[in-house]
């Protein structure tokens, strides 16, 4: 067989049980050894119990994973499990990859430490994706990807996410083989014979007159029309900023991020405000563009759906004919509160696309990195919020 | 020279003065222009201000939408999720298993980051029985204060529950610090017998505020939890009762098992002995009756009428004892299942009949009125003639002996559904109560003037009980004193498991 897919999903309230369970699942398909996993699992395991267990049912594959909101399958959204994704091929190639301690980095330098570790693993073979999870509370991930493009070029697809914490925003985990990883970034290059197709769309539409941006310092906008930025969620929602603050912002700006128009691009690049300051600045979880248009944005249930759809259109349209047969969903978990109970509808419009048959995995993440909607012909990769990410592999 | 001079002038002025008056036109225009588009630039702004105002509240109103949509959603959850819990609780009835049911629930389907619960012992202690996301110390200190705070163990006992939500500052402090939440709920967990123990959950995020339906659904499950406890609290009481009384049956059922082969050795050992004895008296019995008999015929020489009438009385003797001994000999073999019973189908009026004919000088010495009631369609009966005569002989002799001159005896006879009732009454002396319970038992004979002079083995009805059940029917009396006694059996027409014979 060319290539097997397995994927295990567990929910087993005891962690290592629940380890066990899945990675029984996830080798069942497979004959031979397995080449690389892919481990997601919610805040409510503890990774030290998880891994040993993991690694010794699969016999120590390459391995990545992170902690996430919540688990996307082929049947179901679970916001409490553990699933692996379990893969072996000849024709398929694959490296991994993994940083550390990047706050205490040049977070440029980090991601191309990221990059050329996964090369490194990677070899000379012909590379499709490149896929990461990198801390979802590491203060600029934009960075992180300018490090990653630096060595992979702008063009070249990569897919992202922040891994999340069920919106704790306290602490999240990143997996690499045997490593229990926080403020770091892991992932995994592949290639060879295989073909991937990515789409990635949000479906927030802006709302109310536009504002300028006028003063930026990194992800910070300090103003916007010549006030306080903070005076913008201020006027719409009516609270001062630091019961903005106190009061789930975390929740309510994911819900209405900040849309800036970027020139020649087909939608919005959306940025979540994860802070507001003091001085009434508020801090992105991306790189903000001085001086461009931002509108509070807003998206329904709808438009989310409708999003999924179109995200799927493009990851089929990029495939170029071939069959996939393994999706990858990277999706804001803005959009699990948001769709709530219909969440799996978004996954019924993936299904739709490819077919019923086409096994789904997928991880609800805090901040999205896939290819961004322009004009031009080979899109760039930008760090986005509240977007489905569609990685479809043939 | 100078007019032409003054004509370009003129003219230059003129050319100047319209130029002017062009300016100042197209500058009106402009200006008038410039209004206009002030004017179409100020209704912009208004325009998209009050866009902008719209969007404003857009958004609040999708805020409050997500707010109460996240609400109801939660709600709905939550309800499923105790809907779950409770159906996961109220089917089992072992404690050990409620807890552990519970723990998979609080933890999976309610979603709370930690939680407990306590229950008190027999010693008022509180004991950990479901806990999550706190350590062994962390619960025993958390005891150990809930144990000492006197006021707040009283008003969880009075049924009061404490949130985030509601509870005062002062307490809501000290439960956030007690148990390192920012959201909680503690509720008691009550029976009809009061308090028996605590449900606390709680959420450290504030991204996971506790709410005012989380307070309700944590109060119905602590409810929930009470009421599967006592039902399982009853349940064990009930069986441990049930296995108290199961364990004395069984020690009474052996001891009566015991009993009853005693019994029944006992009673095998006396039909042995019966049947032993009587066939050794009969042998010599009959030796006697016969000398008896051949010394009385004078063939061994004549005999003083004395000695004639000594050999008389021991030949009467000795046939009552014969008879004594032949009814044993009977009782015996039935008991025993020693008797073969030779099934035929009989026509019981015949049968009857031929009694009667039996019977007769005795009935008519006492001039006896002898009635029957035989149903003419009573069908054949299936039974063993020469034994079941010996029934009809036995009762019809007891009625005629106990029954005073110009008495009446009737015999009934009718079928009903498979089965033949018959009815042997006498107008004779009847039989006290306690007599009837004992009348079918061995060589008991009712105290009375009667079988004072008439003298009997005190077998006979105990013969015909064995031979009527051994057809399996069934015999029993009714009487009142001095009114007359009426005997009734019911036999089977056809006797199961029996091939018809003729």
């Amino acid at each position: 067989m060319a290539t097997s897919i397995g994927i295990g999903f567990s929910r087993e309230v005891d962690s290592e049980k629940a380890a066990q369970d899945a990675a029984i699942k996830a080798k069942i398909n497979h004959e031979d050894s397995i080449d690389f996993a892919i481990v997601f699992f919610t805040v409510h395991y503890n990774p030290n119990k998880l891994l040993p267990i993991i690694n010794k049912i699969l016999n120590k594959p390459r391995m990545i994973g992170c902690t996430t909101t919540g688990i996307i399958l082929s049947e179901s959204i679970e916001t409490r499990g553990i699933a692996i994704l379990t893969i072996r091929s000849d024709e398929m190639k694959c490296g991994i990859g993994s940083v550390n301690n990047i706050n205490a980095l040049d977070v440029r330098q980090a991601g191309s430490i990221l990059a050329k570790n996964s090369i490194a693993d990677f070899g000379q073979h012909g590379r499709q994706v490149f896929l990461f999870f990198a801390d979802g509370l590491i203060s600029n991930n934009s960075l992180l990807l300018k490090g990653i493009q630096e060595v992979f070029g702008n063009v070249f697809p990569i897919v992202g996410a922040g891994t999340s914490d069920d919106f704790h925003f306290q602490e999240t985990h990143q997996l690499f083989q045997n490593r229990i990883l926080t403020n770091s970034a892991t992932g995994i290059i592949l290639g060879g014979h295989m073909s991937v197709g990515v789409g990635g769309r949000h479906g927030w539409r802006p709302l109310g007159k536009p504002r300028i941006i006028d003063s930026v310092e990194g992800t910070t906008i300090r103003t916007i029309n010549q006030q306080r930025a903070a005076g913008l969620y201020e006027e719409y929602f009516g609270e001062e900023a630091e019961k903005l603050r106190s009061d789930r912002l975390g929740q309510m700006a994911i819900l209405y991020p900040l849309g800036i128009y970027v020139e020649g691009s087909r939608e919005y690049l959306l940025r979540n405000a994860v802070d507001i300051r003091k001085d009434g600045s508020i801090v992105c979880q991306g790189e903000v563009p001085e001086g461009s248009e931002v509108h509070i944005m807003i998206g329904n249930k709808d438009s989310c759906k409708q999003a999924a759809w179109e995200a799927a259109l493009e990851a089929k349209k990029n495939l170029l004919g071939k069959e996939a047969s393994l999706i990858i969903v990277i999706e804001s978990m803005a959009r699990l509160k948001l769709l709530g109970r219909m969440a799996f509808e978004e996954i019924e419009k993936i299904q739709y696309v490819f077919g019923k048959n086409v096994p789904v995995i997928g991880m609800y993440a805090n901040g999205e990195i896939c290819p961004f909607q322009s004009v031009e012909r080979i899109k760039k990769p930008h760090l986005q919020n509240e977007s489905i990410v569609v990685l479809a592999i043939s | 020279m100078e007019n032409l001079g003054s004509y370009f002038i003129f003219i230059g002025g003129l050319f100047g003065f319209t130029i002017i008056c062009v300016l100042i036109f197209v500058l009106m225009s402009k200006t008038e222009h410039l209004h206009q588009l002030q004017a179409a630039l100020y209704k912009m702004k208004r325009s998209f201000n009050e866009l902008d105002e719209q969007a404003k509240l857009i958004v609040k109103t999708d805020l409050e939408l997500n707010k109460s949509q996240e609400e109801s959603a939660k709600r709905l959850n939550a309800l499923d999720a105790l809907q779950k819990a409770s159906r996961l609780i109220s089917t089992t009835l072992d404690e050990n298993e409620i807890f552990h049911r519970l723990e998979q629930s609080l933890i999976t389907k309610l979603g709370f980051e930690k939680s407990i619960v306590l229950i008190y012992d027999e010693v008022k202690k509180l004991q950990k029985k479901v806990s999550w996301g706190f350590s062994d110390d962390d619960i025993q200190f958390i005891i150990g204060d809930i144990e000492k705070d006197s006021s707040l163990t009283l008003s969880l006992a009075q049924g009061h529950t404490f949130s985030s939500v509601k509870a005062p500052l002062q307490r809501r402090e000290t439960i956030n610090r007690l148990f390192n939440v920012e959201h909680f709920v503690l509720t008691p967990i009550l029976t009809k017998n009061g308090i028996i123990g605590l449900v606390f959950v709680g959420n450290r995020s504030n991204a996971a505020p506790i709410t005012e339906g989380d307070e309700e659904l944590v109060s119905i499950l602590a409810n929930q939890i009470g009421q599967s406890l006592e039902n399982a609290r009853l349940f064990e009481e009930v069986f441990r009762s049930s296995q108290v009384l199961e364990s004395k049956v069984q020690d009474r059922t052996k001891q009566l098992a015991s009993a009853l082969e005693e019994v029944q050795t006992v009673s095998k050992t006396k039909t042995e002995f019966i049947s032993a004895v009587s066939h050794e008296l009969r042998t010599p019995l009959t030796s006697i009756k016969g000398y008896a008999s051949l010394l009385m015929t004078g063939k061994l020489g004549n005999i003083p009428d004395q000695v004639r009438d000594r050999l008389e009385k021991i030949n009467t003797h000795s046939d009552n004892l014969v008879k004594l001994i032949n009814d044993l000999l009977d009782i015996a073999r039935i008991e025993s299942g020693r008797v073969e019973m030779t099934m035929r189908k009989v026509q019981l009026a015949h049968m009857i009949e031929n009694v009667r004919d039996l019977l007769t000088p005795q009935i008519r010495d006492k001039n006896l009125q002898w009635e029957l009631e035989i149903d003419p369609q009573l069908p054949e009966v299936e039974l063993d003639s020469s034994q079941f005569e010996r029934v009809f002989i036995n009762l019809i002799g007891n009625a005629i002996k106990f029954t005073p001159e110009k008495g009446a005896i009737t015999i009934k006879a009718a079928h009903d559904n498979g089965w033949i009732n018959i009815e042997i009454s006498d107008t004779g002396i009847g039989i006290s109560e306690e007599d009837m319970d004992r009348l079918f038992e061995e060589f008991y004979r009712v105290e009375n003037p009667i079988n004072q002079k008439v003298k009997g083995t005190g077998l006979g009805l105990s013969l015909a009980k064995k031979i009527v059940e051994a057809h399996n029917g069934k015999i029993w009396i009714t009487s009142k004193l001095n009114q007359g006694t009426t005997f009734h059996f019911t036999i089977p027409v056809k006797q199961p498991g029996h091939d018809e014979k003729r």
